[in-house]
């Protein structure tokens, strides 16, 4: 919430600086279909004041909606590998991706970079229930997330096509959450963020698909029965169609 | 060709579905079981949720033994008091199994629990399949007539609400079916299986019923049971996936008689000897996982746990 407003304000306060970013995004709807395995979109940009005297970096952050994540620790136990301990991530991202001109070390502080919550490592959960020490269960998290494809860092991965335009292409993998994300591009000059602006992204199914879902979600009780009546009436074809004499 | 799962939301290659399909029908078809303690596994091996691995592998054992009732009942070949007996208890044990199962998922135990209760129930079963059909094997080698081994009634004959099963020349109480239904149920809703493989024995050795009548039958039940507990777990955990359902019965069709025409080529010794290995495989290969040391011993899961 924090970082929305600050974003905001950012936009707002933007043309008082004369610090004109504009940024787009190829499609704002990805729309899951049958045979969907994945994607790519392209963000792209201006800058109006291509090279100041303390240069100019650019950031891409792609955010999926919010999501609860549980991390469970196995213990050799009686010698079987048993759950022994948990900790549950309150509000992560579903989906991270970040594309940068150059190492994010380079660009900024890193205390600037939690604040915004730039790159893996500086994403934090809003909040974090655990008995006992969280740090290591918030790596093993991060590990497999990006283990998975699911959050990505892509420093030195914008094209400057010309002083002023930029772009990157984003990768949506076939496994992401359906939802909201939001695609966040931030100007920084000197260490210091500029500009920044946010575009929403919608990844949802359509289609057939959709309608299943939302069969399945809204009556499930009807869908049930439907599976049932499917299962029995394939059943009952196959004995028909395969009968041998007894 | 990539198709996409609205409940399991995720892509999966239809070929990859078909082929498990065909493979465990080709198991059921073989063997008369209805290959649900194959598939899930398979299903979750594969990557699709185990939530949605157990709901779905339900109903194609739905399909797999109405199927297999139909041919059964066409040759008179099923006792309805015994399978009606072992469906008051397979519904109680449904319902015991799908309060187990909401509890065990909250304590983040739920692998574990599927895990171990798959290895002690595969192993010992397929230990007393493997010990059995050497015998017979060995048995028929040598001319002999094999031997039946009979368990101890005694303790059977004691029990009270006797009932007269009239297809399985029976009188006996109607506690052991009951409770054989009452495991069978719980483990079904756990694990997501027909429970064929634990039943058939069951019947025979237990409560030695005629084998003529012990595959209609425990269709029959698992049948009943397996729609009954594919709708609860539509209603209640959202777990059944149409597409993926559907694509598995067609893929379980096809191997299923494959199966049944290599099973007429084969001896019933040979048969339980080749299921005995089937299932000690499954086994080791769920135990390596329990006792193997994890490549990490932290694991994720998203949303609800």
């Amino acid at each position: 919430m924090r970082r929305l407003t600050l974003i905001l304000l950012l936009i707002v306060a933007a043309p008082a600086r004369a610090e004109d970013l504009v940024s787009g995004i190829s499609q704002d709807v990805i729309q899951i279909t049958s045979n969907y395995t994945g994607t790519s979109i392209v963000v792209f940009g201006a800058i109006e004041r291509p090279l100041g005297s303390d240069g100019r970096d650019i950031v891409v952050v792609v955010r999926g909606p919010g999501t609860d994540m549980t991390v469970r620790r196995r213990d050799h136990i009686a010698g079987v590998w048993v759950n022994a301990d948990a900790a549950k991530l309150v509000g992560m991202p579903a989906y991270y991706y970040m594309a940068s001109t150059k190492p994010l070390d380079e660009i900024a502080p890193a205390a600037d970079l939690t604040r915004y919550g730039i790159g893996v490592e500086h994403l934090t959960p809003q909040q974090i229930a655990s008995h006992h020490d969280p740090k290591p269960f918030q790596e093993a998290a991060l590990r497999h997330l990006e283990r998975e494809g699911l959050y990505t860092e892509a420093p030195g991965s914008i094209d400057f096509l010309s002083e002023s335009l930029f772009r990157t292409r984003v990768p949506v993998p076939a496994g992401v959450a359906r939802g909201q994300y939001n695609v966040e591009v931030y100007l920084f000059r000197g260490g210091q963020v500029v500009s920044a602006q946010s575009t929403p992204l919608f990844i949802d199914q359509t289609g057939l698909e959709r309608r299943l879902f939302n069969f399945a979600h809204n009556s499930p009780l009807i869908y049930g029965l439907a599976a049932v009546a499917m299962s029995i009436l394939l059943g009952w074809i196959s004995s028909v169609l395969f009968r041998r004499p007894a | 060709m990539e198709i996409y799962l609205p409940v399991a939301e995720m892509s999966v290659h239809w070929m990859v579905i078909i082929g498990l399909g065909v493979t465990v029908g080709f198991v059921s078809g073989m063997f008369g079981i209805g290959g649900g303690f194959l598939l899930t596994p398979l299903l979750v091996f594969y990557g699709i949720p185990s939530t949605v691995a157990v709901g779905t592998t339900l109903s194609h054992v739905t399909a797999a033994s109405v199927s297999g009732a139909l041919a059964q009942w066409r040759r008179r070949a099923i006792d309805f008091a015994m399978a009606g007996v072992m469906l008051v208890g397979g519904l109680m044990g449904t319902a015991f199994g799908v309060w187990l199962f909401a509890i065990m998922r909250r304590q983040g135990q739920m692998d574990l629990i599927v895990s171990v209760t798959y290895v002690l129930l595969l192993g010992s079963v397929g230990t007393i399949m493997l010990r059995e059909s050497l015998s017979s094997l060995r048995a028929a080698r040598s001319g002999e007539t094999p031997r039946v081994r009979t368990v101890n009634r005694v303790w059977m004959a004691g029990l009270p609400f006797k009932m007269r099963f009239r297809q399985s020349r029976l009188y006996i109480s109607v506690l052991p079916p009951m409770g054989i239904g009452f495991t069978i149920g719980m483990l079904g809703a756990i694990m997501g299986i027909g429970g064929g493989f634990i039943m058939i024995p069951a019947m025979i050795y237990l409560l030695r019923m005629p084998t003529n009548v012990v595959v209609g039958t425990s269709m029959t039940q698992i049948m009943t049971i397996t729609a009954i507990t594919t709708l609860l777990q539509a209603t209640n955990n959202y777990a059944v996936d149409i597409v993926l359902g559907g694509l598995l019965i067609i893929g379980g069709v096809i191997g299923a008689q494959l199966g049944v025409r290599v099973a007429g080529k084969l001896r019933g010794e040979q048969l339980r000897l080749l299921l005995a290995i089937v299932v000690l495989t499954v086994c080791a290969g769920l135990l390596w996982g329990l006792v193997a040391r994890p490549a990490d011993v932290y694991s994720l899961s998203m949303g609800m746990p």
